[in-house]
């Protein structure tokens, strides 16, 4: 397989330009409607709407790491802060002021601007581990602060959020349970997508890859690549603070274990399984994840071994993830099929393991 | 506040971040690797030292000694599955690996030993040593003797003997240290192994001062990036100086101020300084 084949087969899922055209742009819209009334083909129970909107939610959670992690190459530890402060906004103002969802989830993207642009600000000049390390070290510090400050709940949380009510002019939609919410995952999950799929076609995106992959290069072209890596950053967090504003509403509850370690190496895993800077992954990560941990469960311990394993293995065998593994051996049957499989066999085994090295 | 009390706490918890920190500063210095699993780490060696304490009936040397070998093995396999990356210093990955490495660790540490909170009691902890109005235990004699005998030793291995250059070679550069028939693979093991023996030393040590619980990775580890960041990276005795500042920062911090927001205040120096000085006391 050439390199120019293995861009074509990787273009289709990379590039939402193709999506452009008029057919294809129906073949989404079928499909986004197929995934919308999927939970209720499934049999429509409260478990099924539950995981969905799980998800979604979690999904969404992964986007804002996936654009640090796809579009920067540096791996942010620090989301769980702006997955945080989601939540807490959501909770703090509803059941304070009992104000209604549009304003926890301006205050939530308020917030979590402001908390990216200070640890933008003091990470500027920290690249790869030390980057990590200061994003690392703020979100365990943040969660002892939490868990030490009563007037963010203490160790106990906030308990009784109300349902999300988000007037919208002509109705005021009311949502409580998991099959109510799954229209609102279901919108904020396609809005952050949107979000993305537009981020990649943007200046910043533009800029962002040249920064990551060259930044001398970015540099003499007159990017700055400070201000570049910044705004990026701080672009990344209101999406995962979205995330945390519709886990409160769902759990009617938030406590300091939204820190835990289970949300950054779900983050993380969901991106790493199916692979660098294709749009989807972070859904399709988290569903496999989810369905593993709701359908094959083997205990909450076991469950970590298996999102570590999951995360360890890819990493070591599959660095590029499901999606170019599948891609690979989609184009090797394909090429079966054509019968050209016995030509290009000896060349298709050497550039196959160049590919696999991340050549 | 007793001023000489807080002072001896604090050399007596600065030893211990500094112990604790050993082995991160040598990885990440002598051979560029990080390591995000190393407070999990400190807690299967504190776990396993505990389990033979308890079940075994065994003293608290062997038991000691049995975590210590025990971690090694581990630091063995670890380092075996990810040497393809750490050979092509494939640093994001490597970050991201160990990190689900601690994980596993957790959820293993979780299966055999449970979620409740336990306390490894050692003979040592239990002797108060009392000098006018100042009092510490054996252990925590310990701790400092053991961490400053540690920081001698490793400093004289990595800049006075043939192993120690090999070491270093190797961390400028592995491709090229294999051209002058140097086993670089051999090398990054055995380094990984020395961190995986300094952190369960580190945990038999430091672990009776404090209840142990299998969560308590995710926190053990931040002192050890300040201590690690803020001691310029890789400086062996910059570490030492960092760890034992910290330490007495925290016992003063806690008694003046209080003991609930003291990572919060470590971690907020440790900010002021990446700011003024981002190399942290590295004079290069």
């Amino acid at each position: 397989m050439t390199k120019l084949d293995v861009e074509r087969v990787v273009s289709k899922i990379d590039r939402p330009a193709e999506y452009r055209r008029p057919l294809a742009l129906l073949a989404v819209l079928c499909g986004c409607i197929a995934i919308y009334l999927l939970p209720a083909w499934l049999g429509g129970s409260t478990a099924m709407y539950g995981l969905f909107v799980m998800i979604a939610i979690l999904a969404v959670m992964a986007l804002g790491v996936d654009l640090v992690l796809s579009y920067l190459g540096e791996v942010s530890l620090g989301h769980t802060i702006f997955w945080a402060i989601g939540g807490y906004a959501a909770a703090i103002l509803s059941t304070t002021w009992n104000v209604n969802g549009w304003v926890t989830a301006t205050a939530a993207i308020a917030l979590s601007l402001m908390a990216a642009a200070l640890l933008g600000l003091a990470t500027l000049r920290a690249r790869e581990f030390v980057f990590s390390l200061v994003t690392y070290a703020a979100a365990v510090v943040i969660a002892e602060i939490t868990f030490n400050t009563d007037a963010l709940g203490g160790s106990d949380g906030i308990v009784g959020i109300p349902a999300l009510r988000l007037p919208l002019g002509f109705a005021v939609f009311t949502g409580r349970s998991s099959a109510d919410l799954w229209p609102v995952a279901f919108a904020l999950l396609l809005l952050s997508l949107l979000f993305v799929a537009r981020f990649r076609r943007s200046r910043l995106g533009t800029e962002a890859l040249m920064v990551q992959m060259n930044t001398p290069l970015a540099t003499s072209s007159g990017l700055d690549a400070h201000r570049v890596r910044f705004l990026v950053f701080v672009v990344s967090a209101p999406i995962t603070a979205l995330a945390g504003w519709l886990y409160a509403y769902q759990r009617a509850y938030v406590g300091p274990d939204m820190f835990d370690m289970y949300f950054l190496t779900m983050m993380l895993t969901s991106i790493i399984l199916v692979g660098k800077r294709i749009l989807l992954a972070s859904t399709i990560g988290v569903t496999l994840l989810l369905i593993q941990q709701n359908y094959l469960s083997i205990g909450g311990d076991g469950n970590k071994i298996v999102l570590g394993g999951v995360l360890v293995l890819m990493l070591v065998l599959w660095p590029q993830g499901l999606a170019r593994l599948l891609g690979d051996i989609f184009t090797m049957i394909v090429r079966a099929v054509s019968g050209r499989w016995s030509r290009v066999r000896t060349s298709e085994a050497a550039s196959g393991k160049r590919l696999r090295n991340g050549e | 506040m007793n001023f000489s009390q807080q002072a001896i706490n604090g050399l007596v918890i600065g030893s211990g971040y500094a112990c604790v920190a050993l082995g991160w500063t040598i990885l990440l210095g002598a051979a560029r690797l990080v390591n995000f699993a190393h407070g999990q780490m400190y807690m299967l060696a504190a776990f396993i030292c505990w389990f033979i304490l308890t079940r075994a009936g065994v003293s608290y040397p062997v038991a000691a000694v049995a975590s210590i070998v025990a971690m090694a093995l581990l630091g063995v396999v670890m380092q075996l599955t990810m040497n393809r990356l750490v050979m092509t210093q494939n640093l994001t990955s490597l970050m991201i690996v160990t990190l689900g490495f601690g994980y596993i660790l957790q959820g293993s540490a979780g299966l055999l030993f449970g979620g409740a909170p336990h306390t490894m009691t050692t003979g040592l902890a239990q002797k108060q040593i009392r000098i006018g109005e100042v009092w510490f235990t054996q252990q925590d004699i310990l701790i400092l003797v053991v961490t400053l005998v540690l920081y001698a030793v490793i400093w004289l291995l990595l800049k006075r003997t043939r192993q120690g250059s090999i070491i270093r070679s190797v961390a400028e550069d592995p491709k090229l240290a294999q051209l002058f028939g140097i086993d670089s693979r051999a090398v990054y093991v055995g380094v990984f192994v020395l961190e995986a023996v300094l952190v369960a030393i580190s945990a038999v040590l430091v672990a009776p001062r404090t209840p142990i619980l299998t969560s308590m990775g995710f926190e053990e580890v931040i002192t050890t990036f300040v201590v690690v960041v803020l001691g310029g990276i890789g400086n062996v005795a910059g570490a030492l100086i960092v760890g034992m500042a910290l330490g007495v920062f925290t016992a003063f911090f806690g008694a003046l101020v209080s003991p609930a927001y003291t990572t919060a205040a470590i971690f907020a120096v440790m900010l002021a300084f990446l700011i003024v000085r981002p190399g942290g006391l590295n004079t290069r």
